[in-house]
């Protein structure tokens, strides 16, 4: 009997229907599922649909053509009507995009930022100075300048996470403090600071763990230019918890990292660096987080 | 371990009893409830569910609540358990939604989701039989809205 009978499907109670709506995901959302019925469509447009918003570019195998996507993140963002509070882009986004969303976004707390290469650093400086509440701002891939590091700080005041990865070293020797320091006069109320393949040098450092006294952790993963041996090492292991050193792996630094070759930039890494062993074993604040040793992973990133 | 296992009598809609141990019958928040705040005479009615369904429930339950099972199987099993008809599914959704048991919740609207994903309105439509009750101006506004661009 009841296999020849439909079930009411839009008859479910509409907090079920917003889950399930929410699973489909933003873009089938906004692309098909607002436009199979009136109750689903009304759904679909609640703006507390949209206070949590993450797209990705599957890539070019799939539709999701970058256009296409920014087209439905500006719908994503009406639909959400002011009350946005988190939103990731991956693989794709735009100066114009981010504009869009600075205009009509004051509730974003947190901005996670992968790969959007046609976000600049200037279009990024414009956008955050809507965003007064930011508190995370992570950056992966973006090219940004000590510049858009001193709008971010005065302009988001309560920034307490801040991520600024650029991984792609093509001189690997080069120092540049500008940055660490840029962070270190502007950014004072951080608490986590993730800075993988940073140029700073310990004077950078330095600054660092004076400018922002609240960090309860710092990534300092492939910044091969820190040396942890000296008075500075010292206070770096004595102040976080949770460390993650130049040599730690940097395999889970955050998006998804199987889509990232990184064999292909590693090579730029000369490999004396495998031999380097900063961590005494009679060390006792130092702590893996995630439980690898040296060895293995040294081989892997560095050969 | 506990010294002596308690049962609970549920009895579903369509009459039938089922006999299940206390300890897997509070995977459900709602029996659990009821558990604790002592209101659990003989016999649990659960007047928003029939056998058929109460059966696959529990069968979840008990292969959840198994000693020692690994994860792979378990996520075998959950694969298994989702392919079924949409009835069926419809029927656990409510039933879970009843029980306040989050995971057969989650895991059905995750299955729902899976079988809209990919597909155009009309397909989704046929696929759940839903009516399309938009008005003209509805269908206006969706015409226009395929051709928006932000500025």
């Amino acid at each position: 009997m009841e296999n020849s009978i439909a079930p009411p499907w839009v008859e479910l109670p509409p907090d079920i229907t917003s889950s399930i709506l929410q699973k489909v995901g933003p873009i089938e959302m906004l692309k098909s599922a607002d436009k199979v019925c009136s109750t689903w469509r009304r759904l679909c447009h609640e703006p507390a649909m949209w206070r949590v918003v993450k797209m990705q570019n599957a890539g070019a195998d799939f539709w999701d053509r970058e256009d296409d996507l920014e087209k439905i993140c500006g719908r994503a963002v009406e639909c959400s009507n002011g009350e946005l509070v988190d939103l990731s882009l991956e693989y794709f986004g735009s100066d114009k995009l981010l504009s869009y969303i600075a205009e009509r976004s004051p509730q974003l707390k947190h901005l996670r930022l992968v790969c959007s290469y046609n976000v600049s650093a200037e279009g990024l400086s414009a956008a955050v100075k809507k965003f007064p509440l930011l508190e995370e701002l992570h950056l992966f891939y973006i090219a940004i300048t000590k510049e858009a590091i001193e709008t971010i700080g005065s302009s988001c005041r309560g920034l307490k996470s801040f991520k600024l990865n650029n991984q792609i070293c093509r001189h690997p020797y080069s120092e540049r403090d500008e940055e660490a320091k840029a962070i270190a006069q502007n950014m004072p109320e951080l608490h986590h600071l993730q800075l993988l393949g940073n140029k700073m040098t310990n004077g950078g450092l330095e600054a660092i763990l004076n400018g922002c006294p609240q960090l309860e952790s710092l990534d300092l993963r492939r910044c091969l230019t820190v040396n942890l041996l000296g008075e500075v090492g010292k206070r770096y292991f004595r102040q976080f918890k949770s460390l993650r050193p130049p040599q730690d792996p940097a395999e889970d630094y955050g998006p998804d990292t199987e889509m990232h070759d990184y064999g292909s930039f590693d090579e730029d890494y000369p490999s004396e660096f495998s031999d380097i062993d900063l961590i005494s074993d009679d060390d006792d604040d130092y702590e893996l987080s995630d439980g690898s040793n040296y060895s293995d992973d040294d081989e892997m990133l560095f050969e | 371990m506990s010294s002596s296992t308690k049962f609970l009598t549920l009895k579903t809609c369509d009459d039938k009893k089922f006999v299940l141990d206390e300890a897997i019958a509070v995977r459900s928040q709602t029996i659990k409830n009821m558990v604790e705040d002592d209101c659990v005479s003989n016999v649990i009615p659960l007047p928003n569910v029939n056998s058929k369904t109460m059966t696959k429930v529990i069968e979840y339950w008990k292969k959840h609540s198994e000693e020692g099972v690994s994860k792979d199987v378990l996520m075998d099993f959950d694969k298994a358990f989702v392919k079924v008809h949409h009835s069926i599914l419809h029927a656990l959704i409510l039933a879970a939604n009843f029980l306040n048991d989050k995971e057969i919740l989650d895991m059905m609207c995750q299955e729902v989701a899976d079988r809209i994903k990919g597909k155009t309105p009309e397909e989704i439509r046929k696929e759940f039989d839903i009516k399309n009750d938009f008005t003209p101006e509805e269908e206006e506004e969706i015409r226009k809205e395929n051709a928006w661009a932000f500025e």
